[in-house]
C-alpha cells in the first residue's frame, strides 16, 4: 500500500493503482477522454497530464502507477498549462458545431474547456474535413469531424463485445474513426459506444435531435427488459411537450453497478421503452351493462368508462362473495413477474392467503434471446422475486391450469395482471373463459387483445411510474424508482391492491411500497432484515441459500 | 484467393509466435500477387490471422506502400523530402509531371506507371532520387531524368537505361566500412577470410553473456539509431531469471531524412550485422531475432536474406551453431511505409501486426516488448560495431572515440556539399571537418546552416559547426547527434521553405495516436503553408513557437518533440529571414539560379 501525496493530501492505495484512480479516492477529478476504467489503457488523449515531483515532464495520470512518497500536483501551473495545451489541440480541428450537436450539454470537450481551458483560441487554419452524419447501424450515428480519436469505442468492440467493428484508419490528422466499409454496427450492445464516447462523435440515432439534454430530468431505476436487472437512469421530459415528439421518456442510459451491469446496457433494454408513452391504458373500464349481482352477469360486448372507486367497490364485493370454503378455490389470479416484490406480496397476502385463490406468476413464455454477458432469456425482471414469494417456480400452479379451470367453469373470478392471454392461449380460449367466469379483471399498462375481453380493465402504472423492488436472476434485490407519476387515471398496482385490501377488511401498512416492503421482510425469510435504506441505489445480494442459487 | 496463397500464408505464419504478427507479410504477399490489396484480400488476411477486417483495414490504410485499388504496372516513387528538395527534387517532380502528364497519386492513362510523391527514401546521397519499383536511382539530373521517365514506361523486367548510382562511400574502415567496396556486396566466403565470425566464435566458445555485456559496456558503444543509449547497459536490463523467451529485434527501419547508412551495411556487409546479432543474442539469451527492414528497402531485404541463408547453410545461424549448442533463428520482417516504425516501441507494435503506434512506457521493451516478452531493439549500425569490439577488444574501440562514446560512425553527409556520401569517421570529428571531407559547400557558396543528426535535430547556424559529432558534444551544443544524418544548406536555401518541408514530413508521418502530435503537426504545417503562400503574419511566428512548445514533451514518444525542434530552432536562429518573408510575401534569400525547395 504505497502512500502518496496528491494536491497536498496524503493517500494510501493498493500497489499498481494509477494516479488517476488514486486521485479519485480523494475526490480529485482528473479530466480524461481516452481513459475508461472498463477498457485497456490507451494513453493517447493526454488530457490527464499531471505534474509529478522529480520527473521533469508532465505524466499522464491514467498510466502512472503510484509509488511510495510520490508527490503529484494536478492543479499546478505546469499541469494546468499542459491540459490547456492538449485541449487546444483537441479543439483545433473540432468543428465546434455545438448548436446542432446532440452531445451539447454533456460533452467533455465543452465541460473541460470551461473547467480547464478558457484560453483564447489561436487556430485560424482550415480544418480537416471528414464525414458527418454517418449511419453506423440501427442505433448509432458517427460524426468523424467531432471525433477526438480517443479509441474508447474501438476498445469497446475489441475488448467488451469482441466484435471488432471499429477501426481508426489512416494516420496523422487524417486519421478517422469508422467501420470496415459496408459493415453495420449492430451487435446487441452497440449503443454503449455512444455512452462512452466523450464527445459528439457517436450519438444515438433514436434520440437524434429529440431534445437538448439540459431539458431532461433523470431518475435512477432498473431496466425491466430481462431478469438481469441492469441499473439505468431514465431520462425524461415532462414540461416541454414540443420536445421528444411529446413523449415523456427520452432515453435510457446505463447506470454503473459493478455487481450487475458495470457500465453497460444492451440495445434491447435501452430502446424498449416506447410502450411507456404509447397505447397506454389510461381509464378504468367496467362492463357496459352494470349489474349489482356479478354472479348473474353475462358476457360483455363492450366496456364503458367508470371510476376507480366504483370498480374496486364492485370487484371487492364480488371477490368477497366468492366462496372457497367448499374445497377448491373459486378465484384464479395470474400475476406477473413484471410486478414488484411489494405488489406480488400484496397479491399473495390478499388473494392466496385471505381469499384462498389459486395464484401464479408462472406463465409459459418462449425464452427470449440470451448471451453470456448481460442478456437473459427470461424477459421478466422479477421472476426470482415471484419465486421467493412462492408465486412462481415448481410449487406455483401453472397459468394454463387456471385458464382451464376457468373454462371448465370451476372458477368464479379471474384476475390477470398484465398478461396478454390471447397471445398465450389463443383468442378462443379467452373468449370462452370470459363468458364462463362471472368476474374477469384485467389490470395492466397497455392495450392488447385480451383487454377488450375482460369485464373490468384497471389501468396500471408502468414500472417507471412507481417505487418497488425486483430480484434479479442472481438473487440481487434492487429498487426501481418512480421517475414521474402514473399516466392518465392509471394507478400503481400496489396502490389499488391496498385499496382493494381495505375494502376487503384486510390491513396492511398503507404508507406505500417502503412500508409494504417492511411487511414483506418480516414475512419472507429471504428478505429478512432488509429495508429500502439497506438496499440503497445499488441493491443487495440476497443470501444465496435463501435464493436457492 | 488461391490454395497456393493459402499455403504460402501458412508457411509465413509459422515464422511468428503470434498469428497477427504476419499481418504485413500477408499484405505484402497479396499485393505482390494481385498488384493491390482488395477487399477480398483484406477479408482473407483477417481470416488467416483471426483478426477483424476492420483491423486489417487499419493496417492497410496506415502504411502508405499498400494500394487499395489497381494501379499502374510500375510505380515511380519520387522523394520530395528536404534533402532531395535541396538538390532539386521540386524541379525533378515538375519535369516528371509534365512529361507523364499525371500528378502524384495518378497512373498514366495507358496503365504504365503510378507516380507517387514520397517522404524520405533515405538515399539522400544520390539526391534528387526516386525509386522505380524496387530500384533506387539518382541523382536524377541531366539525362538521367529522361532515362528514368523512359524506364518507368517500359515493361517491368526489360533492361533499364538509368545507371546504378555511384555515390561516395568510405571503404577503409576502421570499423564499419571495410567491406563496402564491392557494390555487389560482401558474402560469406570473403567475410570469413577477413576474420569474419571470429568474434562470434570467441564469444560462443569462451565467454559468458555477462563477459560480453561487460566488454560492450566498456567499449562505450552507444545506440547509433539516434538515441545514443549505451548498448551494453541496455542489454543488461533484460531479466536473467525469466521463463519467457527473449527477443532481439534489429531496427533496420532507416527513415530519418538525411540518413542512409544502414542500407549500406545491409547490402554490402550483411554478415557484419548477422555476426553482431549473434553476439548480442548470446549476451541477452535470445534464440529468436527479427530484423525489421523498411518496406522500400527491397534490395536490402533480399541481400540480408541471402546472407541469412548462407550463414544458416554454414552453421552460423539456426540450431547448435558451430557445435556450441547455441541456437538463433533470424526472421526478416518488412515494413510498409511508415517513418514512425523506426521508434522502437512502434516498431514492436508494427511487428506484432498493428499500426505503428508507439507504446506507453513503462513497461520498457527490455522487460515487456515483443509478444510481451523481454526484448532488445538495436539499430543495424550499433550491432555492426559489435564484432569489431569483440575481435579487437573494447579498449581499441573505445580509444577511437571520445571519453563517453567509443568507435566511429557512418556519417551521412548530404545537401549542398560537393560530394554527398557515407563517411566513416571517429565520433570526435567536428562538423566543420566532416563538411570539408565531403568537399565543402558546393559551387563555392557560403554555408548557411547544417542539420547535424537527421531532420529531427535542431539546426545549427554556419558559425556553430566547430562542434564534435559525438552524442554528448552535440547535446551540449543544443542539438543532437541523432542518426548521423548531416544535411548541409548553403546560402541559397530559404529557411522558410526548408522548415515547411520538414513540417510537411512530420505532418505526413505522425502516427496520429496522441492529440498534441496529431493535431500539432498538421497545424504547424498549415501555418507554414499559409506563410509560403504569402498570407502569413508576424504573429504566426510566435504562435508557431508556442504550438511547438505545447507539443514538446506531452506525448507517448518523442516524435512530437522531433517535430517541434525544427520549428523552434529555424525560427529562433533565422527569425529575420522569416519576418522578411512574411513582410514581402516571398523568399528573399534565393539566388536567381538556385535550385531550391519549390
Amino acid at each position: 500500500m504505497p502512500s502518496l501525496t496528491i494536491d497536498g493530501r496524503e493517500v494510501s492505495v493498493a500497489d499498481g493503482t494509477m494516479v488517476i484512480q488514486a486521485a479519485e479516492t480523494l475526490g480529485i477529478f482528473i479530466p480524461r477522454y481516452c481513459y475508461h476504467p472498463a477498457l485497456s489503457i490507451a494513453g493517447n488523449c493526454r488530457i490527464c497530464l499531471v505534474e509529478v515531483e522529480r520527473i521533469p515532464k508532465l505524466q499522464i495520470a491514467c498510466n502512472t502507477p503510484v509509488s511510495e512518497g510520490m508527490v503529484v500536483h494536478t492543479k499546478s501551473a505546469m499541469a494546468e498549462d499542459g491540459r490547456r495545451a492538449v485541449l487546444e489541440f483537441l479543439l483545433a480541428n473540432h468543428p465546434l458545431d455545438c448548436p446542432v450537436c446532440d452531445q451539447s450539454g454533456e460533452c467533455d470537450l465543452q465541460d473541460y474547456y470551461m473547467n480547464f481551458g478558457l484560453y483564447n483560441p489561436r487556430f485560424r487554419e482550415h480544418k480537416v474535413k471528414k464525414q458527418k452524419a454517418v449511419e453506423l447501424g440501427p442505433h448509432v450515428m458517427l460524426d468523424q469531424e467531432r471525433c477526438i480519436l480517443c479509441s474508447r469505442c474501438v476498445r469497446f468492440t475489441d475488448e467488451i463485445t469482441k466484435t471488432g467493428e471499429f477501426g481508426i484508419f489512416n494516420r496523422g490528422d487524417r486519421a478517422e474513426l469508422g467501420l470496415y466499409p459496408g459493415d453495420v454496427l449492430d451487435n446487441p450492445y452497440s449503443a454503449n459506444v455512444v455512452d462512452i464516447c466523450p464527445v459528439g462523435a457517436l450519438t444515438e440515432k433514436d434520440f437524434r435531435f429529440k431534445a437538448r439534454v439540459w431539458y431532461l430530468s433523470s431518475a435512477p431505476t432498473l431496466c425491466n427488459g430481462c431478469s438481469q436487472g441492469c441499473n439505468v437512469d431514465l431520462h425524461y421530459v415532462l414540461d416541454r411537450p414540443h420536445l421528444n415528439d411529446g413523449a415523456r421518456v427520452a432515453r435510457i442510459k446505463p447506470r454503473y453497478n459493478p455487481d450487475v451491469n458495470q457500465w453497460w446496457l444492451c440495445d434491447e433494454g435501452r430502446y424498449g421503452f416506447e410502450w411507456l408513452d404509447k397505447e397506454r391504458l389510461t381509464k378504468v373500464r367496467g362492463p357496459s351493462q352494470r349489474s349489482t349481482d356479478p354472479q348473474t352477469h353475462g358476457p360483455t360486448d363492450s366496456q364503458t368508462q367508470t371510476s376507480w372507486d366504483q370498480a374496486l367497490q364492485t370487484i371487492s364485493a364480488a371477490l368477497a362473495g366468492s366462496d372457497h370454503e367448499q374445497g377448491s378455490p373459486r378465484i384464479g389470479v395470474i400475476a406477473s413477474a413484471q410486478l414488484t416484490c411489494e405488489e406480488l406480496f400484496l397479491i399473495r397476502q390478499i388473494f392466496r392467503d385471505a381469499l384462498g385463490a389459486q395464484v401464479t406468476a408462472s406463465v409459459p413464455e418462449e425464452p427470449g434471446s440470451s448471451d453470456d454477458f448481460l442478456i437473459k432469456a427470461d424477459k421478466n425482471p422479477n421472476t426470482l422475486g415471484a419465486t421467493l414469494l412462492g408465486l412462481a417456480g415448481p410449487d406455483a400452479p401453472a397459468a394454463a391450469q387456471i385458464v382451464d379451470a376457468a373454462i371448465d367453469g370451476n372458477l368464479e373470478a379471474l384476475w390477470v395482471f398484465g398478461h396478454d392471454l390471447v397471445e398465450l392461449f389463443g383468442e378462443e380460449k379467452v373468449r370462452q373463459l370470459s363468458e364462463k367466469v362471472s368476474l374477469f379483471v384485467y389490470s395492466g399498462t397497455n392495450e392488447n387483445p385480451t383487454v377488450p375481453l375482460a369485464h373490468w380493465v384497471l389501468p396500471s402504472a408502468a414500472y417507471v411510474e412507481k417505487d418497488g423492488t425486483f430480484v434479479n436472476c442472481h438473487g440481487r434485490v434492487q429498487r426501481i424508482g418512480r421517475a414521474f407519476g402514473p399516466i392518465g387515471d392509471s394507478r400503481e398496482d400496489w396502490r389499488f391492491l391496498l385499496e382493494l385490501a381495505g375494502k376487503l377488511g384486510l390491513s396492511f401498512d398503507g404508507s406505500g411500497p417502503e412500508g409494504i416492503f417492511r411487511g414483506l421482510a418480516e414475512h419472507v425469510t429471504a428478505f429478512e432484515g432488509l429495508s429500502y435504506d439497506t438496499i440503497g441505489t445499488q441493491g443487495v445480494a440476497l443470501r444465496t441459500e435463501s435464493v436457492g442459487l | 484467393m488461391t490454395p497456393a496463397l493459402d499455403a504460402k500464408a501458412n508457411e509465413i505464419l509459422l515464422r511468428y509466435e503470434q498469428p497477427k504478427a504476419a499481418m504485413l507479410p500477408l499484405l505484402w504477399l497479396v499485393q505482390e500477387n494481385q498488384g493491390y490489396v482488395s477487399a477480398e484480400a483484406e477479408a482473407w488476411v483477417g481470416r488467416m490471422l483471426g483478426v477483424a477486417r476492420s483491423h486489417v483495414r487499419e493496417a492497410v490504410s496506415f502504411y502508405n506502400m499498400f494500394h487499395t485499388k489497381p494501379v499502374g504496372r510500375r510505380e515511380l516513387r519520387v522523394c520530395t523530402s528536404l534533402p532531395c528538395l535541396l538538390r532539386g527534387a521540386g524541379e525533378l517532380m515538375d519535369r516528371i509531371r509534365e512529361t507523364l502528364k499525371i500528378g502524384p497519386g495518378e497512373t498514366t492513362p495507358g496503365g504504365e506507371v503510378l507516380l507517387t510523391e514520397v517522404e524520405c527514401l533515405c538515399a539522400c546521397e544520390i539526391a534528387p532520387m526516386a525509386q522505380l519499383d524496387e530500384r533506387y536511382v539518382g541523382p536524377l539530373e541531366g539525362p538521367s531524368v529522361d532515362s528514368i521517365i523512359r524506364d518507368s514506361l517500359t515493361q517491368p523486367g526489360r533492361p533499364e537505361s538509368t545507371p546504378e548510382p555511384e555515390p561516395y562511400l568510405s571503404t577503409d574502415g576502421p570499423v564499419l566500412s571495410t567491406h563496402f567496396k564491392d557494390p555487389g556486396g560482401t558474402w560469406l566466403d570473403d567475410y570469413l577470410t577477413d576474420d569474419g565470425y571470429v568474434a562470434a566464435r570467441k564469444v560462443l566458445t569462451s565467454m559468458t553473456p555477462q563477459d560480453v555485456i561487460d566488454e560492450v559496456t566498456s567499449a562505450n558503444l552507444r545506440g547509433l539509431g539516434g538515441a545514443g543509449f549505451p548498448a551494453g547497459r541496455k542489454w543488461s536490463f533484460v531479466p536473467k531469471e525469466t521463463d519467457k523467451p527473449k527477443y532481439l529485434v534489429v531496427n533496420a527501419d532507416e527513415g530519418e531524412p538525411g540518413t542512409f547508412k544502414d542500407r549500406y551495411i545491409l547490402e554490402r556487409d550483411p554478415h557484419a550485422l548477422l555476426e553482431g546479432m549473434l553476439i548480442a543474442a548470446f549476451a541477452i539469451g535470445s534464440h529468436k531475432a527479427y530484423v525489421y527492414i523498411r518496406g522500400e528497402y527491397f534490395r536490402s531485404a533480399k541481400r540480408l536474406q541471402r546472407a541469412i541463408d548462407e550463414a544458416t547453410g554454414k552453421g552460423w545461424l539456426g540450431q547448435d551453431i558451430q557445435g556450441t549448442g547455441f541456437d538463433l533463428d533470424v526472421v526478416i520482417h518488412r515494413g510498409a511505409g511508415a517513418y514512425i516504425c523506426g521508434e522502437e516501441t512502434a516498431l514492436l507494435t508494427s511487428l506484432e501486426g498493428g499500426k505503428g503506434f508507439p507504446r506507453l512506457k513503462p513497461p520498457f521493451p527490455a522487460i515487456s516488448g515483443l509478444f510481451q516478452c523481454p526484448t532488445i531493439v538495436n539499430n543495424v549500425e550499433t550491432l555492426a560495431c559489435v564484432p569489431f569490439i569483440l575481435r579487437n577488444g573494447a579498449e581499441h574501440f573505445a580509444r577511437i572515440g571520445t571519453e563517453r562514446q567509443g568507435g566511429t560512425r557512418l556519417f551521412c553527409v548530404c545537401g549542398h556539399v560537393v560530394r554527398p556520401g557515407v563517411y566513416e569517421e571517429p565520433v570526435s570529428i567536428t562538423l566543420r571537418e566532416l563538411i570539408e571531407k565531403a568537399g565543402g559547400v558546393r559551387d563555392g557558396n557560403r554555408l548557411k546552416a547544417v542539420i547535424p543528426g537527421g531532420i529531427s535535430a535542431k539546426i545549427l547556424a554556419a558559425d556553430e559547426i566547430d562542434v564534435a559529432m559525438d552524442f554528448d558534444s552535440l547535446k551540449a551544443a543544443g542539438t543532437m547527434a541523432g542518426s548521423g544524418g548531416v544535411i548541409v544548406m548553403d546560402e541559397t536555401t530559404s529557411m522558410v521553405q526548408a522548415l515547411d518541408s520538414a513540417a510537411r514530413f512530420f505532418a505526413d508521418e505522425s502516427c496520429g495516436q496522441c492529440s498534441p502530435c496529431r493535431e500539432g503537426t498538421g497545424w504547424v504545417h498549415r501555418i507554414l503553408r499559409r506563410i509560403i503562400d504569402g498570407q502569413g503574419s508576424l504573429r504566426d511566428l510566435d504562435e508557431l513557437l508556442a504550438i511547438a512548445g505545447d507539443m514538446e514533451g506531452n506525448t507517448i514518444c518523442v516524435f512530437a518533440d522531433a517535430a517541434a525542434w525544427p520549428v523552434q530552432s529555424y525560427i529562433t536562429k533565422f527569425r529575420d529571414e522569416f519576418e522578411e518573408y512574411i513582410r514581402s510575401g516571398r523568399s528573399t534569400e534565393q539566388k536567381e539560379t538556385a535550385e531550391c525547395p519549390a
